[in-house]
């Protein structure tokens, strides 16, 4: 079957109202779910797994996409507004989001995101038409060692995250990679901090300690300080966003996109490192690196298209190779098998069409999230308006029901309210909550690659400089770390002739 | 408390706390086989290197303090009552330590109408009303949601439960 046979074959599945309806619904479903949270992508996509069991294979698993791609969207819609990221992956949107929603911006915040997003979804489904097959191939030469490196080199990221000091980003990582040592060992099972409770034998669950750190410091902050807001704009106003702020940011928009599309073509690296990776990256290289972190349009674009990236690629090695990606991928793979599909290389000669279809579906969802997120936005951003003294115990309570519905579990609830307080020190010290994130999602798979690694190799740890990928981490690793330290003394250096010590130089 | 002492304090509560992991948390809470071949292996390691890297970037906290000018100026602003301020704090500590204790026994959505109720009435809001209706409404919609829709069991408790 020639492309084209095959491109009409998928349009023909596609070509009709019950898969356009899916794809709608299902974007609208992921945008609501992401903007609720605690909800997250993931569990609106699981939501959703049982409905599409009467439905047509191609219809179901466009639905289940368009919930996917709305929910990782629909995250950044609360990070903007209420500082607090309905989705994993939209943490790094809160770092310029919410200043600039502080600042009365919200509208145009919102409206970069979506344009970023859908940018970067449309970026993403190219790149699985066009490259799915090689980097599918690429992303399975990665071993032990290739993810070690590669997570080391992530861990960079934190440099750009730390705001003005560089030492208290790193004293935030290392907490954030002690915390992820509580649990079961992977290797022997032993336990680690676990203090005899069963409860802490799984790990601390990921989404408590976001919306912990997160979210209840803003409770808190208000308790302590209940008119600090007062004065501050925090109106929508009329701020959208313009071309020329989308030109601006357009650079950092594809970069971001690649960055998203090349670690969502890596099973298990998610699209919230993603966000960060994109993030820091947009700050090294942008001339307004001095507003990342206080409401620079474009750090919000960077990490809006970080996560979207994310989302078509990590379809790559489901499609290619029958690996699931991610977690919602390996939901998504569940929806494939109910239907008697079998992703993997078989199925691009045997379900061709449905390959196309999807590949149609995909393109198109990306002017439905366009459209769709356009109203989702006039619908929520209202948020903003409400009276932050009646905003915020709602908020407290919408963490709880979050929380509390990842796991079923009362206990995570109460590691919200630890890690709550955990953050609120910290915002008090100054100290930045994000490097303590990242380190918190990248510690678990630094160090069981690293055990892993030295597993394979009998303890030799040259097995960590085994290939061109290896040296290629290294080699990146090194170049950043160098390039930090050399940022750190040039502003150093600037400050001193001014003779106006930096307070808060980065050492 | 101005950008200097707070980075002593961070420095020093992060020097402390390294020595407290080293000397006494890692080997009374990280349990590890007898038999493992290779220190590396070992699921003490781990911990062992990130306490060391903790107190190092102690100790980079405290020798970056020399570059630091001694400006006076606190790193937060003051609120008007500080003592005021701590009392709320603890009275939001205590509200979340009941919360948690009567979540089993009264159930999440009544728990939730008493803190949504009690956080509003903390942070001394200035729509007494809305903010009752919102205790009242946001939990049971919240019920009505995940109990009904997305089908997780929010705990009932003892007292009333709700369809």
């Amino acid at each position: 079957m020639s492309m084209l046979d095959s491109l009409a074959a998928g349009l023909a599945l596609v070509g009709n109202l019950e898969a356009f309806l899916a794809l709608a619904g299902g974007i609208a479903i992921g945008v609501i779910g992401g903007a609720i949270p605690g909800m997250s992508a993931t569990m609106a996509v699981a939501l959703t797994l049982p409905f599409t069991f009467a439905m047509q294979p191609i219809t179901g698993i466009l639905l289940l996409l368009g919930v996917y791609k709305g929910g990782i969207f629909g995250g950044s819609i609360p990070a903007i507004l209420i500082k607090t990221p309905g989705t994993p992956a939209s943490s790094a949107t809160v770092l310029d989001g919410y200043p600039m929603a502080e600042r009365g911006e919200a509208g145009r915040a919102l409206g970069m995101s979506l344009w970023a997003s859908c940018t970067a979804d449309l970026v993403s489904n190219l790149a699985l038409i066009l490259v799915a097959g090689w980097l599918a191939s690429f992303a399975l030469s990665f071993g032990p060692p290739e993810f070690f490196t590669l997570i080391l080199f992530s861990l960079t990221i934190i440099a750009g995250v730390s705001g003005d000091s560089l030492l208290r980003g790193a004293l935030s990582a290392m907490l954030g990679l002690l915390l992820a040592t509580v649990g079961l060992d992977l290797v022997y099972g032993t336990n680690r901090f676990t203090f005899g409770d069963p409860s802490l034998m799984g790990g601390l669950n990921f989404i408590a300690v976001l919306i912990g750190l997160f979210a209840i410091p803003e409770v808190l902050a208000m308790v302590w300080h209940p008119t600090g807001h007062l004065g501050k704009a925090r109106k929508l106003g009329h701020n959208r966003v313009t071309l020329a702020d989308y030109r601006r940011s357009f650079v950092s928009i594809l970069r971001g996109s690649f960055i998203g599309v090349f670690l969502g073509s890596i099973p298990g690296i998610g699209a919230a490192p993603s966000a960060f990776l994109a993030y820091s990256e947009a700050r090294r290289k942008s001339p307004n690196r001095a507003n990342f972190g206080k409401g620079e349009i474009e750090g919000v674009a960077a990490a809006e298209a970080g996560n979207n990236g994310v989302a078509g690629a990590t379809l790559i090695p489901l499609l290619a190779l029958g690996v699931p990606g991610d977690v919602i991928t390996a939901i998504i793979i569940g929806a494939f098998m109910v239907h008697g599909l079998q992703p993997g290389p078989m199925m691009f000669i045997m379900n061709v069409d449905i390959i196309y279809g999807l590949f149609l579906g995909l393109l198109i969802s990306s002017v439905f999230l366009l459209i769709i997120g356009s109203v989702a936005i006039r619908g929520f951003r209202y948020v903003a308006d409400v009276p932050r003294r009646l905003l915020v115990p709602v908020v407290l309570i919408l963490c709880i029901y979050g929380v509390y519905a990842v796991n079923n579990n009362v206990f995570d609830v109460g590691v919200m309210f630890a890690m709550g307080w955990v953050g609120f020190l910290m915002m008090r010290c100054h100290v930045p909550a994000a490097p303590f994130l990242i380190a918190f999602i990248l510690g678990p798979l630094l160090e069981d690659n690293f055990r892993q690694a030295m597993l394979m190799s009998g303890s030799d740890p040259s097995i960590l400089v085994r290939g061109p990928i290896t040296w290629f981490f290294w080699a990146l690793t090194v170049i950043t770390v160098v390039a930090i330290l050399r940022s750190g003394l040039k502003s150093r250096r600037d400050a001193a002739p001014s003779g106006t010590p930096d307070p808060s130089p980065r050492s | 408390m101005n950008n200097r002492q707070t980075q002593t304090r961070l420095g020093l509560g992060a020097v402390i706390f390294s020595l407290l992991l080293a000397g006494l948390a890692i080997p009374r809470w990280v349990s590890s086989p007898s038999n493992v071949p290779n220190i590396v292996l070992s699921p003490l390691f781990w911990p062992y290197v990130l306490a060391g890297l903790t107190g190092l970037t102690g100790l980079g906290l405290l020798a970056s303090r020399a570059f630091q000018d001694d400006d006076p100026t606190p790193i937060n602003p003051p609120i008007d009552d500080p003592r005021r301020g701590a009392l709320r704090l603890a009275g939001m500590a205590l509200l979340m330590v009941v919360a948690m204790g009567l979540m089993s026994w009264l159930g999440m959505v009544w728990t939730c109408m008493g803190l949504l109720l009690a956080t509003a009435l903390l942070v001394r809001t200035r729509h007494p009303r809305a903010a009752m209706i919102c205790a009242v409404a946001a939990p049971l919609l919240l019920y009505a949601f995940f109990a009904h829709v997305a089908g997780v069991a929010i705990p009932q408790g003892q007292l009333v439960r709700l369809p």
